[in-house]
């Protein structure tokens, strides 16, 4: 298919144009300490709090995890690369923990990310390896975390394909000193 | 109308009936009931409680004198339709007693003096109700002496002062070196749970009975002088002997004590709040009285699953503290996980429970044996014989199913609740006679089926405080995750939840699912193996390593 010259030019001159807008939105508005807000979220089974740490470099998303779980704690972090797809060995997924629905340790989740609406929302999509008392499978979930209007709250709505209802999670971003609290 | 008010009358006249024909058939005996409020609060309540407790035991050491009825909000709920069963089937009368003062002036001659604990040092507490059991004493505080010398008790003991500034493993060394050698060996009273401002010791009337050893040593290797202390306690024990109480809530964990005394061989009985055993002890089951438990299916029938969902709930954490009482009981099929050493020491709770069970309610064995034991830990000399004592039990109450729990690696209701290949082989071999096991307490993956009889370990956890849209959300993926048809869902239900609600939860579930008792759910995954074969395996994270 030929393209007219000029509606190529005026594509190319937009990419030009948005990709970095879109970068330097997502570097400089998602990095940080995002801590879930449970009142305004799907409650969280198994899991006492949640705290995020995002941070951007390049095309690579850092996504650490801070849980606890009464004196527990945990790290889990899931490092995302949105150039492309990737397979992402021991891909964390924020689990419903009193199922029987376990991760596969030392296998890896098919992964592909992305920054849509100019930057404010990361789109992650993955297909999880899981064991479920009838054996191994898989759990497709489809994630945005979107950065909500001001900056200061970040939410994550998550689907996956077996589950009829979203998780919607709500968090406020925090300073480092936070985390200490 | 009048046929309604006939209908009604004839109704009481046949209850009247019943109630006479009840007492008539055992002999009637005097008893007294006090009713207790829910301050337990060492600055408030606990000092005249502790000394009623300790009073209990004392008085109810040759006959049940005095019983306990506890506020609704207690954590053992059916105290007070104990107390009814108690006057309708045992005949028993009670008269209320108001007061410490009225207590102590019907049962002052049940004790021989008096012992002052030390409310600046808690474990002090425990010190005096060994001190109690040994000496025959009331245990009180200082406030309190007045009240025990003007019913003429003298001072026995005064622990003021005596273990200031010492930590628990100094106090309880000091306690096993005076009184140890003068205890049962046939038991201990692990007084733990609530520490510090709020302490809840409703079982120390049994420990006092009994004359046990009280302490609340934590069994985490953290602190060392403590388990180093507890394991002396727990080594010195007769075998087949029995933990009584709880652990202590923040200096270790119930995995790391159930684990500890597990390695021992010795079966755990809770909580430190359980009332009234000194009371319920004393009784045996009515005249006539029979266990027959709602089976749904005979031990030997075999029955062939369809293309479906089987959802199938257990209740454990023992009946007494569970959804019994609460509305909805009844209206699905619910198996309910029966501690069977209560066949010794309270009897009368187990007959109520069965005298008030409906056709949905299935009773099971539990937990892992004769006592709450993890059995992974068990070692392999004592395994039979304490089996064996389970297998007895569970005869007597025509209990078919024996639900085991293992929690030594987990992390409270979640992790790793797995057992290893040898456990279950062991159970196996012990059960000859069941028609099925059932795992778990948070979900597990251990399962398995020989000949026609699977083990099952539960595949979701309600926990009480989940919206119910989500719990119905998570059952429903379950069900999207486990393709293959039938696929056999075991739900536990924490001890909290109302049936009521789970009755919304599985109208939203997929019109293919069915909701069956739990014998029937054992016999249907026995007729076609969806699930697969799977032991704890080495590599499989624990949250404690042991010790």
């Amino acid at each position: 298919m030929r393209i007219p010259m000029r509606c190529l030019f005026l594509k190319i001159f937009l990419a030009v144009l948005l990709f970095p807008r879109a970068l330097a939105a997502s570097d400089a508005a998602f990095d940080g300490r995002w801590r879930l807000d449970p009142a305004r979220s799907t409650a969280l089974d198994g899991w006492s709090t949640l705290d995020l740490v995002i941070q951007t470099e390049g095309s690579k998303v850092t996504m650490r995890h801070d849980l606890t779980w009464h004196a527990t704690k945990v790290q889990a972090t899931n490092v995302l690369d949105t150039a492309g797809p990737a397979a992402v060995k021991n891909f964390f997924r924020l689990d419903q923990r009193h199922m029987a629905v376990y991760a596969r340790p030392k296998e890896s989740a098919q992964v592909q990310a992305s920054w849509i609406d100019h930057g404010r929302t990361l789109r992650v999509e993955a297909a999880v390896p899981v064991e479920t008392s009838q054996g191994n499978t898989s759990m497709r979930i489809y994630e945005e975390y979107r950065l909500q209007e001001g900056e200061a709250e970040l939410m994550l709505i998550e689907l996956h394909h077996t589950r009829p209802r979203p998780l919607v999670y709500r968090f406020t971003r925090v300073t480092e000193n936070a985390a200490r609290k | 109308m009048k046929r309604l008010l006939f209908l009604l009358a004839w109704a009481s006249g046949m209850m009247a009936g019943l109630r006479a024909e009840n007492i008539s058939a055992t002999a009637s005996r005097t008893a007294w009931v006090m009713h207790f409020d829910g301050d337990w609060r060492v600055v408030g309540g606990l000092p005249e409680k502790a000394l009623l407790i300790s009073l209990q035991g004392l008085a109810n050491r040759t006959a049940p004198r005095l019983y306990i009825v506890h506020p609704k909000e207690y954590q053992w709920e059916i105290t007070e339709p104990l107390r009814e069963f108690y006057e309708r089937k045992h005949g028993v009368v009670f008269t209320e007693l108001r007061t410490a003062d009225e207590a102590l002036a019907q049962f002052k001659s049940a004790a021989r003096g008096y012992v002052i604990w030390d409310k600046a040092v808690a474990s002090s507490l425990n010190v005096a109700f060994t001190i109690a059991g040994l000496e025959d004493a009331l245990v009180v505080t200082e406030d309190l002496v007045p009240l025990a010398e003007r019913h003429g008790l003298k001072r026995i003991d005064d622990l003021r002062g005596r273990y200031a500034g010492q930590s628990d493993a100094q106090i309880y060394q000091d306690a096993i070196n005076r009184y140890w050698a003068r205890c049962t060996r046939d038991a201990v009273m692990l007084m733990g749970g609530q520490r510090g401002a709020v302490m809840v010791p409703g079982m120390a009337d049994w420990g006092v009975r009994q004359k046990m050893f009280f302490h609340d040593l934590a069994a985490n290797p953290a602190i060392p002088a403590e388990l180093a202390l507890e394991r002396k306690l727990l080594s010195e024990l007769n075998p087949g002997a029995t933990v009584f109480g709880w652990h202590p809530y923040g200096k270790d964990t119930e995995e790391q004590h159930t684990t500890l005394l597990s390695t021992y061989g010795l079966k755990m009985e809770g909580l430190h709040n359980l009332p009234n055993l000194s009371f319920n002890c004393q009784f045996s089951f009515t005249p006539g009285f029979r266990f027959t438990n709602h089976s749904h299916v005979a031990p030997d029938a075999k029955l062939e699953a369809k293309e479906k969902v089987y959802l199938s709930f257990v209740q454990s954490d023992s009946i007494g503290i569970g959804v019994w009482t609460k509305p909805g009981r009844g209206q699905l099929p619910f198996a309910w996980q029966v501690t069977m050493n209560w066949t010794r020491f309270s009897p009368a709770a187990l007959e109520y429970f069965h005298e008030s069970a409906t056709p949905n309610d299935y009773f099971i064995g539990g937990l892992s044996g004769p006592g709450y034991m993890y059995p992974n830990h068990i070692p392999a000399d004592k395994f039979p014989l304490l089996m064996k004592e389970a297998n007895e039990l569970m005869a007597q109450l025509d209990e078919h199913v024996l639900e085991i729990m293992d929690n030594s690696a987990a992390d409270g209701n979640l992790g790793n609740a797995d057992l290893t290949k040898e456990t279950v082989d062991r159970y196996y071999a012990a059960f000859p006679n069941v028609i099925g096991f059932v795992n778990g307490y948070g979900p597990a993956r251990t399962r398995d089926l020989r000949g026609s009889r699977p083990m099952i370990s539960y595949d979701y956890y309600i926990d009480p405080r989940r919206p119910r849209e989500e719990v119905a959300a998570d059952l429903e993926e379950l069900i999207a995750l486990n393709p293959k048809r039938p696929y056999f869902l075991l739900v536990h239900v924490r001890e909290s939840n109302d049936v009521n609600s789970l009755i919304a939860v599985v109208k939203q579930l997929p019109g293919s699912t069915e909701v069956v008792p739990l014998d029937e759910f054992l016999k249907l995954a026995a007729s076609k193996k969806t699930y697969t074969t799977r032991y704890q395996d080495p590599e499989d994270p624990k949250h404690f390593k042991g010790f």
